[in-house]
């Protein structure tokens, strides 16, 4: 197979970084976090440790649960070859944390991290924690604010947790700002390439695509967990006996398109180092498949694979997400400087029931 | 500082970063509801248990080396975070409570959490409270919050005491301290002193004399302490033989035969005593097993027939105490093993005699490492039974196994100095004064010449303190090797840069 040899410059060090950092673009978000906590001076402030324990479980991306039509899939080996040209790579996470519940709304924390690696070099910028305090009244001007700031096509959707909405509009900003300022980088998302689902339209992931692709950007979605499955086989697994690393491509054809869902990748099941793990790769559809595939070959030559996984979409993964003290030291922040009024949130089956409402170690 | 909570007489208190506590101090849990004060000693600190830090640190080490980065936190969120995250958990001991001013013995209360106020008590404001000053004031030195601690000497009067911590740390100079400050008030003190560390006690430290001059008296035995078998009496000398000496009972029920025999014939002198067991009709082996300890005697260099170079220990004791105290320092440090038990039976046993004649008042024994000159079968003769003739012991000894536990038990005042190994804190632990938490807790972290008073002389308020220096000629006579060499090698080698230079 004749791969296309694409000419990738490198970007010039930190040059986007700093640029994120002279735009100021976190400069209205901020405003809209700190607008929305003025709501809540002075407020009834309700924490829950048992719910605080299941805010630590990560939740599965919903999004990857694309169905396959069984027999029907038609697919590539692609084995790979290790490109080390000095491609920047840049890695972005987002997450969200439901900090407590006030007499009238609900506070989330939201943070974002963005990973560099370049020259061999890693550095990251970290924005937030943002506070903010989401009310059946705030609500929808918190979102249409953010979107329109952001020029997102968000709507603000009341079946879905308004915890995930933060973090997705979150996500799509640091994306869409990454993707105008980076230049012949790789740009690691975590997730898929699929859009039309409720919050995340066509229109806007294209439009992030093509702005990156315009900066000579090659954007990929990661995965780590997929429900692809092929003839009921789990398909991260199915792949256990070819020799990494190597891509597996999932034609079109195999899926069977339901509703508004719109892929905007190509789809892969990549393995990418000997002891690591397959994980589904998305690429930008709209770039041709040669280029996408050596830049996953500059990928692998120019990025630390930890299990097969790009070490700065890990870096990125965890320096967003938020820790026990993490959540205590917001907490206090929105004690001290908001003047919140501490109580514990009673456990209703403990406070009906007593010492037979609660469950095994309660 | 909060509330966290109480097991037992074990208070958790949190504190965050910007409040400064140390091991060993102590705060005031003030209740205004219930209008009472709780008085707890911080004995150990930890980092609170904070969720999530494990996993923070272990996700951010190794990270940290290789990633550089910024933080855009528009809200100082970190500092609250790290702030959460360097909170410490103080482990407390409860002393007692203050109702209306007044300092009671009780901890079966509890404070409230929510509403309760914690601060630092001031060493001052803890001597006042408990008056562990007191009317007769020995200057220990200065606490961690630079208070000038006393205590009070009529808390060593008729009082057992243990000087322990490991070599180095300032056992000899406490003991000083406390000898000196009892001689200001009219004591007789007596030093068994192991090392020779007491001798310059009369000198300061530029080798003048000082104050207490006239009354250290430094008594060499063989050299400038001698004493005549008349000055002896069968009692004292039956105490070394038996106890020092190791003379059988057979044997030693000749030897009062003897005694009496030469006694009762005005010959009782070292040479006729010789005789007279060489040419006593009895047993061959007992004769021998005197004859041996009577050469033990002799070789020692300790008994005398001359008595113009004899010294009459009674009488010193006496004249001491007659002439407002002093310090009588007993130089074991060129007695041989055997000779140094036979001295310290003759001085505790005169000491005894003069005490239960009530021919003095009191003596206070500085006995350091007793076990290297004591027997066994003494220790609880000391503590117990000559207690009540007057002769008040501290015990000063690196090794605290040494000493034994009912001893530590029984001891009213405890001065404890830095000790690391498990073994030894485990064993000063049995102290009845603290509870072992508090001891080991402390202790251990205890720096070179601070000291953990114990019991009566603090009213049971555990306090550390730096010991104060001296103007005396503190240090004992050890001879260094490389001090000598020292002095032949140059502080620095200056070059010349004249004419005679050859650089």
């Amino acid at each position: 197979m004749l791969i296309g040899q694409l000419h990738y410059e490198t970007t010039p060090k930190y040059s986007f970084l700093q640029s994120l950092r002279n735009l100021g673009i976190s400069k209205r978000i901020v405003e809209l976090s700190l607008n929305s906590m003025h709501t809540i001076k002075g407020k009834i402030f309700k924490v829950s440790n048992e719910e605080l324990a299941s805010f630590f479980i990560e939740h599965m991306d919903s999004e990857d649960q694309l169905p396959t039509k069984d027999g029907m899939l038609s697919a590539l080996i692609m084995p790979l070859r290790a490109i080390r040209d000095g491609t920047s790579i840049i890695g972005i996470d987002v997450s969200s944390i439901k900090i407590g519940v006030t007499d009238v709304g609900v506070i989330y924390a939201v943070r974002g991290a963005i990973v560099l690696k370049t020259n061999n070099h890693y550095r990251y910028i970290r924005l937030g924690p943002l506070p903010f305090h989401i009310t059946k009244e705030n609500i929808h001007e918190v979102f249409g604010e953010l979107s329109r700031d952001l020029s997102l096509r968000f709507n603000f959707l009341s079946y879905i947790d308004p915890q995930i909405q933060l973090c997705n509009i979150m996500e799509k900003w640091l994306r869409a700002y990454v993707s105008h300022l980076a230049r012949r980088s790789i740009i690691l998302w975590d997730g898929s390439l699929t859009a039309g689902t409720p919050g995340n339209p066509v229109s806007d992931l294209s439009k992030m695509l093509r702005a990156a692709r315009e900066n000579s950007n090659v954007v990929m979605g990661i995965s780590k967990e997929t429900s692809l499955k092929f003839i009921r086989w789990g398909m991260t697994d199915l792949l256990n006996g070819y020799k990494p690393p190597y891509l597996f491509e999932i034609r079109p054809a195999s899926f069977s398109h339901t509703g508004s869902l719109r892929l905007l990748g190509r789809i892969y099941v990549a393995k990418l180092a000997k002891r690591g793990c397959a994980f589904r790769l998305d690429i930008d559809k709209a770039i041709p498949r040669d280029e996408g595939i050596v830049a996953v070959e500059k990928l692998i030559g120019n990025e630390t694979l930890y299990q097969g996984y790009p070490e700065t979409l890990r870096l990125a993964h965890i320096y967003s997400t938020f820790t026990a003290s993490d959540v205590i030291g917001i907490q206090r922040l929105l004690i001290k400087k908001y003047g919140l009024k501490l109580v514990a949130h009673n456990n209703m089956h403990r406070t009906l029931f007593g010492p037979y409402g609660a469950r095994l170690g309660d | 500082m909060r509330l966290f909570k109480k097991t037992g007489n074990t208070m958790h208190i949190l504190c965050f970063p910007d409040e400064e506590v140390e091991k060993g101090e102590y705060l005031l849990i003030r209740d205004e509801r219930a209008r009472k004060s709780m008085i707890v000693q911080v004995i150990d600190i930890e980092f609170a248990n904070v969720p999530g830090v494990m996993e923070e640190i272990l996700r951010s080490s190794g990270i940290e080396e290789f990633v550089e980065g910024e933080d855009n936190d528009p809200l100082d969120v970190a500092s609250h975070i790290l702030y959460i995250q360097d909170a410490r958990l103080l482990i407390c001991k409860v002393h007692g409570t203050i109702v209306n001013g007044e300092l009671i013995p009780e901890s079966s209360w509890l404070p409230s959490r929510t509403h309760s106020t914690i601060r630092k008590i001031p060493t001052e404001s803890l001597v006042k409270l408990a008056n562990i000053e007191g009317s007769l004031p020995i200057m220990i030195g200065e606490t961690r919050d630079s208070f000038p601690l006393a205590i009070d000497a009529r808390q060593l009067d008729g009082r057992l005491n243990i000087i322990t911590g490991k070599k180095g740390t300032g056992k000899s100079h406490l003991s000083k301290i406390l000898a000196l400050g009892l001689v200001d008030y009219g004591a007789t003190v007596v030093i068994l002193d192991l090392n020779g560390e007491y001798t310059n006690l009369g000198y300061s430290l530029d080798g003048s004399k000082n104050k207490y001059h006239d009354k250290i008296h430094i008594l060499s035995p063989g050299k400038t302490f001698k004493v005549t078998l008349y000055q002896t009496n069968l009692y004292v000398i039956m105490r070394t033989l038996v106890y020092a000496l190791g003379l059988p009972g057979t044997s030693a029920r000749e030897f009062r035969h003897i005694w009496k025999f030469l006694e009762k014939t005005g010959r009782l002198t070292l040479h006729n005593l010789g005789e007279a067991i060489q040419n006593w009709k009895c047993n061959q082996h007992v004769k021998d097993a005197l004859y041996s300890r009577y050469s033990a005697l002799v070789n020692s260099g300790f008994f005398t027939d001359n008595m113009a170079e004899a010294t009459d220990f009674e009488k010193l004791l006496r004249r001491t105490e007659r002439n407002g105290g002093g310090i009588i320092v007993i130089d074991l440090s060129d007695t041989s093993p055997s000779d140094r038990q036979m001295v310290v039976e003759y001085v505790l046993a005169k000491i005894q005699e003069t005490l239960s004649q009530w021919k003095i008042r009191a003596v206070f024994l500085f006995a350091e490492e007793a076990h290297l000159y004591l027997k066994e079968t003494y220790w609880d003769d000391i503590v117990t039974r000559m207690r009540h003739f007057g002769l008040f012991t501290t015990f000063i000894t690196n090794q605290p196994n040494t000493i034994h536990e009912n001893i530590y038990r029984q001891a009213d005042n405890i001065f404890l100095l830095n000790f690391v190994n498990e073994h030894d804190l485990q064993i000063i632990s049995r102290a009845a004064r603290a509870d072992a938490e508090t001891i080991t807790s402390i202790v251990r972290d205890l720096p070179p010449h601070h000291c953990l008073l114990l019991g009566k002389v603090v009213k049971d308020f555990p306090i550390i303190v730096k010991i104060k220096s001296l103007d005396v000629k503190t240090m004992g006579q050890t001879r260094f090797f490389f001090t000598e060499k020292e002095r032949l090698v140059p502080d620095k080698i200056t070059i010349h840069e004249g004419k005679d230079s050859n650089l």
